[in-house]
């Protein structure tokens, strides 16, 4: 399978970027703004920092910590969403009343919330995106719930005397998750640009963390002098985006029905 | 008359009862000293002494109980008394109307160019799946969906207004100033918008109705767009409702980066600066708008769709 080999050339890549041992925040200032070379791939920034350096460095926030934030989501959205759905009546009500109320919120405005709140930093941008992020997983979670519940093999599993539990977490989940894991593939991308736009603003990785979204905004001060600043790290966004949106396209139309 | 309407409308006063507790709890429940903030944005960082502090806490009936200080709050919000802003110690409520006007202003336009855009090549893309039009318009839709506006306005900076230096780069006042902010804004609505209409119209071609409209040998121009886009425009126009909200939140980004004056950089600096009035105010209007929002395109929605317009007429 073609995809399949991609995906897991990029993901390697991804896990060896976040492990090399490469200084990215010691700054040269004699280099500063030096354009590409064979001894700086990129060039450096306005602190004569490696731009490559600090972008494959950036894979350790930008790609690694939303694949955490991404699984925390789809953990929570997942779970709510199965006892709510097969519980029903009050739980049911309960749920989508909440998930109506944040899903008139955008991610941003949470993170703006949580900013004024706390300490800009990491976990800011982890309560931010999980306040709004697990609500779609949620949703799916729910609806495939309430498709399943009336199943005959939930009947058969209720007949034998399984619990609630029981019935959605060895019963419903399995016959949930492939859709789930598709829309959460979907969800990768959007919680990235969250987390990204987040730290573009200032809310999230504090300098000189190497963070794509902070180097853009970076980079965006000296765009008169070095574009390159502002292209590279939005390459880099927009190509990891584009990876997983395509990848979670193309489970959903395989796994979902 | 239709009940998912009738629910909606109900819901709207508790949920915005809710949405005013959270927001005006929420700086409360992370432990924020609002006195000990005040005082230190008065006064450029300096911390209070506990005298100080108690005089300041008094004349802001900050030592009073937490529902005393939300009823006296929402009863201000519902008179229109938004409060004093801690930063610029002027009314909220007159900086939150205009900044408001802003945001809506550039919200809708952005909408506009994203439907003038997004659904024609989403029917067009319908037209032949699989062929040439239809890759480029799905391919571009998809580009649109994951290149974010903080991503896309700096790129577009760089080529309308240093590359070509054809567009201003920052500022509010002139229809020139409009271009890039909404452009910027409209491209994630505009390709979520062909992707629908592109799915809904495939959709709808392979239904009864139009191959009776094709068997009356009816132009097939008209079958595509009276028959066969008819029910993609109501999904679209019912999520318009949820893409406005999104947009608000798009706009906090938009708007710092192109120094546009609406909500989105209100909130931005109220909580840069720390000013609890205007933020509270602002993201009351945050939820009340986006809520409204949805409302109304639910209702646009329903006109639009002829199927529930016989329901409400039957």
């Amino acid at each position: 399978m073609k995809l399949r080999v991609v995906a897991g050339v990029v993901i390697g890549l991804l896990l060896v970027a976040a492990v090399l041992p490469v200084d990215a925040v010691t700054t040269h200032l004699g280099d500063r703004f030096a354009g590409p070379s064979p001894a700086h791939w990129l060039g450096t920034d306005h602190l004569g920092r490696d731009v490559l350096v600090r972008l494959v460095t950036g894979t350790r926030l930008s790609v690694w910590f939303t694949a955490v934030a991404v699984l925390a989501c789809a953990v929570v959205g997942t779970l709510a969403g199965l006892f709510a759905g097969y519980l029903g009546g009050a739980a049911g009500q309960a749920l989508q009343r909440i998930l109506d109320l944040l899903v008139a919120i955008p991610t941003v405005i949470i993170g703006l919330i949580v900013a004024a709140v706390r300490q800009p930093g990491l976990d800011t941008l982890l309560i931010a995106v999980l306040v709004t992020g697990w609500t779609p997983l949620a949703r799916l979670a729910y609806q495939l719930t309430v498709r399943e519940r009336g199943r005959e093999y939930v009947e058969g599993a209720l007949a034998l005397g399984a619990g609630a539990s029981r019935i959605t977490m060895r019963h419903i989940l399995p016959n949930a998750i492939r859709p789930l894991t598709a829309h959460a593939c979907l969800r990768f991308a959007n919680v990235l640009l969250s987390l990204a736009g987040l730290s573009f603003l200032g809310l999230g990785a504090q300098p000189p963390t190497p963070e794509w979204g902070a180097m853009l905004a970076e980079g965006r001060q000296f765009v008169f002098v070095a574009p390159r600043l502002v292209i590279v790290p939005a390459v880099a966004v927009v190509a990891v985006s584009l990876f997983v949106t395509l990848l979670g396209r193309h489970l959903d139309r395989r796994w979902s029905r | 008359m239709p009940s998912t309407l009738v629910r909606r409308l109900l819901a709207l006063p508790p949920l915005l009862l809710l949405a005013s507790v959270l927001v005006f709890l929420l700086p409360r429940m992370a432990g924020v000293d609002t006195t000990r903030e005040i005082v230190r944005a008065r006064t450029d960082g300096i911390e209070p002494d506990p005298v100080v502090a108690a005089r300041v806490a008094a004349e802001l009936g900050l030592d009073r109980p937490l529902p005393v200080q939300y009823l006296h709050w929402i009863g201000g919000v519902l008179t229109g008394d938004l409060g004093t802003s801690y930063s610029t110690r002027t009314p909220v409520a007159a900086q939150l109307a205009a900044a408001i006007a802003v945001s809506t202003l550039l919200t809708a336009l952005a909408l506009v160019l994203a439907a003038a855009v997004g659904i024609p090549a989403g029917v067009w893309a319908a037209r032949r799946p699989g062929g040439p039009l239809d890759r480029a318009v799905t391919g571009l839709s998809v580009l649109g969906v994951a290149v974010p506006e903080f991503i896309l306005a700096p790129l577009l900076v760089l080529a309308f207004a240093i590359a070509v230096p054809l567009l201003p780069a920052t500022g509010w006042g002139s229809v020139a100033q409009l271009v890039l902010p909404v452009v910027t804004l409209a491209s994630f609505p505009a390709a979520l918008a062909a992707q629908l209409t592109r799915a809904e119209t495939i959709d709808a071609l392979g239904r009864p109705h139009v191959a009776v409209a094709r068997s009356k040998g009816l132009p097939e121009s008209r079958v595509l767009w009276r028959h066969g886009a008819r029910l993609a425009l109501t999904s679209v126009v019912s999520l318009s409702g949820m893409f406005f909200a999104g947009l608000l939140g798009g706009s906090v980004i938009v708007e710092v980066v192109f120094a546009v004056p609406g909500l989105g950089r209100l909130l931005y600096d109220a909580v840069i600066s720390q000013d609890l009035p205007m933020l509270q105010a602002g993201l009351l209007a945050v939820v009340a708008v986006a809520a409204l929002a949805s409302i109304a395109a639910e209702l646009l929605a329903l006109s639009l769709d002829p199927v529930a317009r016989a329901g409400v007429e039957a």
